[in-house]
């Protein structure tokens, strides 16, 4: 047990391997896959660092797969704000043009969200702790000091990173929220940063596959990204079945993103097609 | 140093929450341009808020790396006329995302190689937000002034085949409602594919200051949460001291210290009518 902010102890689970994902955005065929593939992948735990809602053309057909599998999940600020029933999402948005398929996204989230599973999202915790053998991991949604903080890899100094594991007691933080994965060692590997990226949208690398993260505990951590391949076409098709934006269908398709695409830094903007 | 204006000692205050973004005001009010709405009244004449030492800029930075900043800014006046911008940039961006402001008329080709060349070598973006202030030359040029709309094309276009990725910022001023898909049809209309604008509302202040209008109170402030201001996380390294606001740097009323950052993390008074603009409309100075 540790404490964190205060008081009051937190469970810390240990571990030798864990698969850590974020991001599912309603996309319940690509979790599915994911899922299927950490069992293969022999991992210890499942954790998924949140916004379970959003894009995707299935909110509902996601918890169900989660509790199969029995992921833990860190809240994130879409399902922050799911759970509240607030007026957007607080996605961090300031582009007219993103916050139009964000206000879209979030209504039809919302709409096709059961009052079960908001209540369930109410209930989720802002972070997890976790060991893995010596590595004292930290697992939030944006960061750790900000549910909605977008921790991009070009925009994100080594600074901050040892500022804000030295403030939250960890060796290893992981995050999400960018929806684009990326790491890195700190201090000849004595201290570690990666986001995990998103399994609900692709890369913006122009394939369509997904990515989580394999963690391995030991003297030197180990962090792989793993690629899925999924049944992107049944989740292209049921986005236009149920009138969504074609452009996120496209996403799904082509592996390019259409949309939420102002957020991006110079650096990883330059790598897409759009 | 001038007399803190009346209002400031009552004024509501922003904690210090943590510094997220570095402001360096690196020409002070130095500018080729008097564009009529400039927040800090900048122009070519002799700046009322001198050029920051290059020292100066260097210390901060530093002192701002300890802090775990997480991203920096140039801006003045111009700060393209600043002769030490290419090593401060490189100095910025060995350590953090480095944005910097200008008005997109003193940018030639050898300049935008030296940027694309240090973006290259950075681990970091270098971000370049040009200003424009309509999509169409003459209400563009009516207040930032004659042949400033082609010049600052000719930047963009520049900028974006060295794969700069420029960022149009654009204030109300002149275009209305609409604007963001005006300047995007402008941008796509120059053959640059990824677009990027950002929309800033006119602050009460520089040269837009008109007479006194409202300033925030307490009372205006229950039930908002003030660590979402900007000049919660934010400071500002100016000539004559730093502030938590990058528009009402040089204002006595806003200054924090006269040198130090770590002087300057308290509580900062939301005392300006721009404050009170910041607080109605959720504007971002940064980036996104």
């Amino acid at each position: 047990m540790s404490s964190h902010r205060g008081d009051v102890p937190e469970r810390v689970s240990e571990h030798r391997r864990i698969a850590v994902l974020g991001g599912v955005y309603s996309n319940a065929e690509a979790l599915a896959a994911v899922l299927a593939d950490t069992r293969r992948r022999d991992a210890e735990a499942v954790f998924c660092l949140g916004d379970l809602g959003g894009f995707g053309a299935h909110p509902d057909r996601v918890f169900p797969l989660l509790r199969e599998h029995d992921v833990r999940v860190v809240r994130g600020n879409y399902d922050e704000a799911v759970a509240a029933g607030a007026a957007d999402c607080n996605c961090g948005y300031t582009d007219p043009r993103d916050n139009h398929y964000a206000r879209l996204s979030y209504a039809y989230t919302v709409a096709h969200t059961s009052a079960t599973n908001r209540a369930w999202l109410a209930t989720l915790p802002g972070h997890r702790r976790a060991r893995l053998g010596p590595h004292r991991v930290f697992m939030c949604h944006g960061s750790p000091r900000r549910i909605n903080e977008f921790l991009w890899e070009s925009t994100t100094p080594d600074g901050l990173l040892r500022r804000l594991l030295a403030d939250h007691a960890a060796d290893v933080l992981l995050c999400t929220h960018t929806g684009l994965k990326w790491r890195r060692a700190l201090d000849g590997g004595a201290a570690h940063a990666v986001n995990v990226g998103a399994v609900g949208r692709p890369e913006n690398d122009g394939t369509p596959d997904v990515w989580y993260a394999l963690l391995t505990g030991g003297p030197e951590l180990e962090v792989e990204f793993v690629s899925v391949a999924y049944d992107h076409e049944a989740a292209a098709r049921a986005l236009e079945a149920e009138g969504l934006p074609r452009e996120f269908a496209e996403t799904l398709r082509t592996g390019w993103w259409t949309t939420c695409l102002e957020n991006l830094p110079a650096r990883e903007r330059a790598r897409g097609r759009f | 140093m001038p007399a803190i204006p009346p209002g400031v000692a009552d004024a509501p205050r922003a904690p210090f929450v943590t510094l997220s973004a570095l402001w360096l005001v690196l020409t002070g009010t130095l500018c080729n341009l008097r564009c009529t709405h400039c927040l800090n009244a900048s122009g070519p004449d002799e700046p009322w808020l001198a050029p920051l030492d290059g020292a100066v800029a260097r210390r901060a930075l530093t002192e701002a790396e300890a802090l775990g900043v997480r991203e920096v800014y140039f801006t003045g006046g111009e700060p393209f006329l600043h002769r030490e911008i290419l090593p401060l940039l490189e100095t910025s961006l060995a350590m953090a995302a480095t944005t910097v402001l200008t008005n997109g008329t003193v940018m030639t080709d050898a300049l935008a190689g030296a940027l694309a060349a240090l973006a290259g070598a950075s681990r970091y973006s270098l971000e370049i937000r040009v200003s424009l202030d309509a999509a169409e030359a003459e209400a563009n040029d009516r207040v930032r002034g004659r042949g400033t709309w082609e010049r600052a094309l000719r930047t963009l276009r520049t900028l974006d085949a060295r794969g700069l990725l420029p960022i149009v910022t654009a204030t109300e001023i002149a275009d209305g409602a609409g604007a963001y898909d005006r300047f995007r049809a402008l941008l796509r209309g120059l053959g640059i594919a990824k677009p990027r604008v950002k929309i800033l509302p006119v602050f009460p202040v520089g040269r837009a200051a008109g007479a006194p209008g409202v300033r925030l109170t307490d009372a205006d402030l229950e039930g908002f949460d003030r660590t979402t201001l900007q000049c919660a996380e934010t400071r500002v390294v100016a000539a004559d001291g730093v502030y938590a606001c990058p528009i009402l740097a040089g204002l006595p009323g806003a200054r924090l210290s006269d040198g130090a950052l770590a002087a300057a993390l308290g509580p900062a008074a939301l005392y300006h009518e721009a404050c009170a603009t910041c607080h109605r409309t959720g504007a971002t100075c940064r980036n996104a």
